[in-house]
């Protein structure tokens, strides 16, 4: 019995061993040596598990399109785009493990990053591998702290949506600002950022709540804000909270306005909120394909590609992949260092959210935040 | 409270209803090792395993595995995950020490990890101290956290001890996401590692990683079979005996706690250099409920179970990564099975004694 | 700050943490196992209210006479699926080391979590029928019809299980069990079917309490019960675990420390270990 068990033992550490032998490599040197491979591989890191498990769909969807549309066409210089998609699950053990995996696959340039804490520990494994990121949603400015010269954020950033929010609610002459966000760093980035800029502007802010992700019932927060007398609502949270927050603030009598960022703009928002409740909220929003001229086209596509209708995100991820090729194909190649130098120089490629430059921080030189307002069951463009 | 819908707990929190069906009245073999004592015909299997695991030449061979793995394999992916993968087994083993060893029930050990890898960040990127020199303040950081969270609850029975220190876990969680000096929900990033060594900045971390992590083994391996292991495994059969027979129970709890604890500050530290970012979310109830599984699978008390089951628990929902929501539907469903099938754990420890080697033992003093 | 409205909403929410609660101190009262699962029955039993009310919202119509059809067969399905539980994941390590049925109940509650995710995918589902109602004033505050309603189906409910335990038989058993198992065994109590029901009467409750949720906040999602699962937690320890008055009283005294706004996961540490010392003693 002893010599089987030792045996199975010994079996399992070298099984153990073997599973985990996978390409080899150097010891001395990041592996990333030259790449003529007929595809360019990309990689996106989305929440595929975990509490926003909802979201990783939406942005594989995106990228997705994106790769079939451009290899429809011939691909970049002959060579097809593949794409790579790990589950991050907004963990960032879980995220780091995603990212070396992605690494160890070969991807040339990282299109994902959905969560801005599990995205912080990815960007140094990228960075040591020459990788350049387009990150499509994570948009905290600690991302950016570190001036790595490999990250690129093509989502507004925290401190473009507070400014746009800002300046909103100033136009709008508000007696008092409640600010609510989740307590998650993508939230809390934007409360913080707005109230600073709300104090720039002499808008007065009369109460800061922030909620826990994930419970049900909101009352705590909606009572302080009815105490406080705020005629201004901005919650910065997601759709799923924000949807019942908007439902309990209406139940308890809330009269005022309500303005919700980006990551709550979504289908579900509405539903969740009940439609009669939601009607006038307004939301800070890059642009959308719903808000652009020919953008209906585009989600006809990607409904009849993929059954359902794009969701949060879905235009970041798109535009990531479509941003890749187009640094790829400037730089007609997948060397790290010149595909960054070619995303630097880029000058006006158009997305969604307008024509791309990036600043010297590598964030988009536009923020490109519209202010939006429900009517009926979507979000359309305030006039 | 002798209201008639009261469900009364019983008088021993900790005798389940085992006793029903127990094939061994209580007194005899009480509490946590019951399953190893009741079943006499596994006993002798679980013996003859476990000395062989125990044996040297298998727990070099492992530490010769671990030390030459990125000589095996030098993939980005297989040091990351293996990097993480020895981490917990250093937190399954001090947790070992805590809840295995003594038999204390500990909900909240993710919370010393947190304090380990907050205090080395904190020091290392606002005072920009290196690394290394923010271990021995780790270490004391850890010492403190658990005098202050030990010394009023460990006089407790376990089922409320382990209701404590869940509690204290999420505290250390919320403080963590609600100051600024910690960096809030984003937490901390550009922590450094130890140096390269003219290595790949993995590779030379995992050399580092797995040296430590050999080295806790061995250490938590030898408190076990040495005088204050025995005091713990006494404290953890009966701990009113232990008292009557001399031993200063709350003393040697304390010392299972806090040298848990130590570990779990070490670990923190790994875990900072590591994940060169750490945020609040990373030290949650989860992780305080994985350690504890990663002990538990194993097989408490038994030093090749723990780390057995840590690399488990932190490499299957890796290996199932490809399955998406299917990943942790697997996950539970395997542990569910696996424990069904050996409740005692993979490899479960010998109940009693350890046998000793060497002289004493030809000599038959064992 | 209106308080007669911090207090009104207390309550409520205070008695959804109840149901969950109750359920967590009959498990732990009779085998003294942390159900960590239970969070998960709450939500299982949201979703089985939302796939009763998406495959027969036609034939039922709305209003609450369709509501409590559904709560009922959720209520029967959620208590079917903690007895299958038991009888998979915990009965077979009854006379196993504790600990390791802690393992299982997290095991199943991940397998639950994710069983869901998978058959129903990881959006959050919005419930077809809202309780949509007026509004009652009492002085200065104010409560909707529908939050009265949710309160009085809970304290019927927790007026139903307090007599089943004090006054029947099979209440009788459970309690007998409580104290000591053997000797019920002895005395020729079928201890497993006690077991048995006491996790159906558990599950059951947590699954009504997942209806009403589903119904009144209009949104679930496959990790809704981590939360309220910890949160239930919390109330049956504050009221000392074991003791279903003591449940009700700690949800309560829980809904109303949260609507006063004190953050009660950290509350939750504090009160914990000062109810624990009182009962080490």
């Amino acid at each position: 019995m002893t010599i089987i068990r030792r045996g199975t033992m010994t079996a399992a550490v070298m099984a153990l061993g073997l599973t985990l032998a996978a390409c080899g490599g150097s010891l001395t040197q990041d592996g990333s040596g030259k790449d003529d491979s007929d595809t360019i591989k990309l990689g996106m890191l989305t929440p595929l598990t975990g509490s926003s498990a909802a979201i990783g769909p939406h942005m594989k969807d995106g990228a997705r399109l994106a790769v079939d549309e451009i290899n429809a066409k011939g691909g970049i210089d002959g060579r097809k785009l593949s794409l790579t998609v790990e589950d991050e699950a907004c963990d960032p053990k879980t995220a780091a493990a995603g990212a070396a995996k992605l690494v160890s696959a070969g991807v040339r340039i990282s299109v994902g990053g959905y969560c801005s804490s599990a995205t912080l520990p990815t960007l140094s494994i990228f960075e040591k591998a020459h990788i350049p990121m387009i990150i499509p949603a994570a948009n905290s400015a600690d991302l950016l702290a570190e001036q790595r010269r490999n990250v690129f954020l093509i989502n507004g950033t925290g401190i473009q949506q507070a400014q746009a929010a800002a300046a909103f609610i100033k136009a709008g002459s508000s007696k008092g600002v409640a600010l609510i966000d989740d307590n998650t760093s993508y939230s809390t980035d934007i409360t913080k950022r707005t109230g600073d800029e709300l104090g720039l502007l002499g808008v007065k802010v009369a109460d800061h709540q922030s909620v826990t992700a994930g419970e049900s019932d909101y009352s705590g927060a909606v009572n302080a804000v009815l105490g406080s007398k705020a005629d201004f609502v901005y919650w910065t949270g997601y759709y799923q909270e924000g949807g019942l927050l908007i439902k309990q603030l209406r139940a308890a009598g809330y009269k005022g306005r309500i303005m919700v960022a980006d990551g709550s703009v979504d289908g579900k928002l509405i539903e969740i909120a009940g439609k009669s409740n939601v009607q006038g909220v307004f939301a800070t929003m890059t642009q959308t394909p719903q808000t652009i001229p020919g953008g209906e086209a585009w989600v006809a596509t990607y409904k009849k590609k993929f059954g359902s209708e794009p969701g949060p995100y879905s235009t970041q991820a798109y535009d990531a992949v479509r941003v890749a090729a187009e640094a790829v194909r400037a730089a007609g190649s997948t060397d790290g260092q010149d595909v960054i130098e070619a995303l630097e120089q880029i000058d006006g490629f158009e997305i969604f959210s307008g024509p791309l430059n990036f600043t010297l921080q590598h964030t988009l030189s536009v923020g490109g935040f519209d202010i939006l307002v429900v009517e009926d069951d979507d979000f359309v463009l305030e006039k | 409270m002798n209201d008639e819908s009261t469900l009364r707990a019983g008088e021993k929190p900790s005798v389940y209803v085992s006793a029903v069906e127990g094939r061994t009245p209580t007194n005899i073999a009480p509490s946590v090792t019951e399953a190893g004592a009741s079943a006499s015909s596994r006993t002798a299997v679980a013996e003859l395993v476990s000395n062989s695991l125990a044996s040297r030449c298998l727990g070099t061979g492992a530490a010769v595995a671990a030390l030459a793995l990125p000589l095996v394999s030098s993939s980005t992916y297989v040091i990351q995950i293996a990097v993480d993968a020895l981490i917990f087994v250093m937190l399954a083993v001090g947790l070992n020490i805590v809840v295995g060893y003594c038999g204390l029930l500990d909900l909240g050990y993710a919370a010393f990890f947190a304090i380990g890898a907050y205090t080395s960040g904190l020091l290392s990127t606002r005072f920009g101290w290196p690394l290394v020199a923010t271990v021995p303040v780790v270490v004391i950081a850890a010492i403190i956290a658990g005098l202050l969270i030990g010394g009023p609850t460990l006089r407790l029975r376990s089922d409320y001890l382990a209701i404590v220190t869940l509690g204290f876990g999420e505290i250390i969680r919320i403080t963590a996401n609600n100051l600024d000096f910690t960096g809030g929900p984003n937490g901390l990033y550009g922590i450094p590692d130890f140096g390269d060594f003219g290595l790949r900045a993995d590779i030379a971390l995992y050399w580092i990683t797995a040296v430590v992590v050999i080295a806790a083994v061995l250490f938590s391996s030898r408190l076990g079979r040495g005088r204050i292991g025995r005091a713990w495994r006494f404290v953890r059969e009966d701990e009113d005996a232990a008292e009557a027979m001399g031993i200063h129970t709350y003393r040697v709890k304390f010392a299972a706690y806090i040298a848990g604890a130590v570990f779990g500050g070490i670990a923190g530290v790994l875990f900072a250099a590591h994940q060169t970012a750490i945020s609040p979310p990373s030290f949650n109830f989860l992780w305080s409920a994985l350690i504890l599984m990663a002990v538990v699978l194993g097989g408490m008390a038994s030093t090749p179970g723990v780390v057995v089951g840590a690399l488990m628990i932190s490499l299957l929902p890796e290996l199932l990564r490809g399955a998406e929501n299917w990943r942790y539907l697997i996950f539970g469903l395997l542990l569910i099975v696996v424990m069904v099938f050996r409740p005692q754990g993979l490899l479960p420890a010998h109940p009693g004694e350890p046998r000793r080697r060497g002289r004493r033992a030809r000599e038959g003093t064992s | 700050m209106n308080h007669l409205q911090l207090v009104l909403s207390g309550l409520f929410v205070g008695s959804f943490y109840a149901l969950v609660a109750l359920g967590y101190s009959m498990v732990y009262g009779i085998i003294k196992l942390l159900n960590f699962a239970h969070g998960d029955l709450y939500m299982v039993g949201a979703f089985a209210g939302f796939t009763v009310l998406s495959v027969g919202a036609g034939a039922l119509g709305g209003g609450f006479v369709a509501l409590i059809v559904i709560m009922i067969v959720a209520m029967i399905a959620t208590g079917g699926f903690g007895m299958l539980l038991e009888r998979v994941a915990y009965r077979p390590l009854r006379s196993a080391p504790r600990l390791s049925v802690l393992i299982t109940a997290v095991g199943a509650s991940f397998a639950l979590e994710y069983g869901i995710a998978v058959a129903f995918g990881p959006t959050p589902e919005v419930y077809p029928v809202g309780v949509q109602d007026g509004t009652l004033h009492i002085a200065n505050a104010q409560v909707t019809y529908a939050q009265l309603a949710m309160t009085a189906i809970a304290v019927v409910l927790m007026a139903a299980l307090d007599t089943l335990v004090r006054t029947t038989r099979s209440g009788r058993a459970m309690r007998a069990i409580s104290q000591d198992p053997k000797a019920c065994l002895l005395m020729g109590v079928n201890v497993d079917r006690v077991i048995s029901r006491t996790f159906f009467i558990g599950s059951a409750l947590a699954g009504a309490a997942g209806v009403m949720a589903g119904a009144y906040y209009g949104k679930i999602d496959f990790l809704m019960g981590f939360v309220i699962g910890l949160k239930a937690f919390t109330a049956a320890v504050i009221g000392g675990i074991g003791n279903l008055r003591g449940a009700v009283l700690g949800a309560i005294v829980l809904g109303l420390l949260e609507s006063f706004g004190v953050p009660t996961s950290a509350a939750s540490g504090v009160t914990s270990s000062r109810s624990a010392s009182s009962f080490s003693s």
